[in-house]
């Protein structure tokens, strides 16, 4: 009987829902600002400029370091709107990463959970496209690229991914002392160069993409400075994030440098779990009552250290 | 009750947001009040944003 019932009230919900949403109303009221986006073929690409200091400076040092003559790269992620991509965040390809003179494959275990991180406080980032690399003079994607972007870029809002490529041979004449464009689609910053490019679902080959420069943040930057605490924790950080929606992320530097701080909130009060992560250490805490005390337990595995932890509190309680 | 057809602009909305839903799980906004469309969300989930991120190819 109360099937009966809940099946009748269910079916009358649905026919309420369908006339609703073909109500008339006034055609000012529609969509408030939340209107569904367009995407129409990107006309040009925004960076901030921090983003743009992230992908010179760090392309600089890559090239000091002892892997500097093999490929890297970048996730880019950002917000993508009718006719342009603007940059927000770089995701660097991590210690991690297989590479070689001639190909790079990110880490990207490391780069989903800075993408978590990142957007615990704007939902709206999404992933818009990749920068790479290119040891030689190589400018534009090779045709490598083209078959596995090609794919790739279904996933992206408006089938739609931008792409760039970091070469090594800027002009001589280029100064270092500060950016300059060449081309509406080329950044050069003494002998480093990017080239920009957009690859659109179903297209033959990719389109030169105007750049831009505004001012804004790499959201992602301090991230960077804890790349390879990400990389070590990754699987079990995410899975964490995963089983506890409360769970909130931020980068903290004390007298060892910089850490991820984990904060769990506890249920009922402001008390809270506390986790400091550093690519060899884990470290736990309680706040009760507004006191942190720390926790004499020593377990590498961040997941298990939370869960024996909780446990713990729950068997005081 | 009144009935009327969606302008151009209404049905392409309209249109969007449930193709957006079926495709990528995009939540349509309903007013509270009267249940009518509100349009959608423009956030993005994190199931759309990781399967991208994992899946970028290897590149050359």
């Amino acid at each position: 009987m109360k099937l009966q019932a809940l099946v009748s009230s269910m079916s009358q919900l649905l026919q309420d829902f369908q006339r609703s949403l073909l109500r008339p109303r006034p055609p000012t009221a529609a969509m408030r600002g939340v209107a569904p986006v367009d995407y129409g073929p990107l006309q040009r690409i925004l960076l901030t400029d921090g983003v743009g200091r992230t992908l010179f400076e760090e392309y600089a040092s890559h090239r000091e370091e002892t892997r500097g003559d093999e490929e890297t790269g970048w996730v880019l992620l950002g917000l993508r709107e009718a006719h342009e991509a603007v940059v927000l965040a770089t995701l660097p390809a991590g210690a991690e990463r297989d590479a070689g003179i001639a190909h790079v494959r990110f880490n990207s275990e490391a780069q989903a959970l800075a993408s978590r991180i990142i957007r615990q406080t704007d939902r709206r980032l999404t992933i818009l496209g990749v920068v790479h690399t290119h040891p030689g003079t190589l400018r534009h994607p090779s045709d490598g690229d083209l078959r596995g972007d090609g794919q790739w870029v279904r996933q992206l809002r408006g089938s739609e991914g931008v792409f760039g490529i970091g070469t090594a041979d800027g002009p001589e004449t280029s100064s270092a002392l500060f950016a300059y464009q060449p081309r509406p689609h080329v950044q050069c910053l003494g002998e480093l160069r990017f080239s920009w490019y957009a690859l659109r679902e179903g297209e033959s080959a990719y389109r030169p993409l105007p750049v831009e420069w505004t001012l804004g943040p790499d959201l992602a930057r301090s991230l960077h400075s804890i790349w390879t605490t990400l990389e070590a924790h990754a699987e079990r950080l995410d899975r964490l994030y995963r089983q506890q929606t409360g769970l909130r992320f931020e980068v903290v530097v004390d007298e060892w440098g910089p850490g991820l701080l984990l904060t769990l909130p506890l249920a009922g009060s402001s008390d809270a779990v506390r986790v400091l992560v550093r690519r060899k250490e884990v470290r736990y805490y309680v706040v009760q009552g507004g006191a942190l005390l720390e926790v004499d337990l020593r377990d590498e595995y961040v997941d298990r250290g939370v869960y024996l932890l909780l446990a713990e509190l729950a068997a005081r309680a | 009750m009144d009935f009327r057809p969606l302008n151009d602009t209404e049905r392409r909305q309209l249109i969007n947001a449930l193709r957006g839903n079926a495709e990528s799980d995009r939540a349509i906004l309903m007013d509270r009040r009267d249940t009518s469309f509100l349009g959608t969300t423009d956030e993005v989930t994190d199931e759309e944003v990781i399967s991208a991120i994992k899946s970028v190819p290897c590149h050359y």
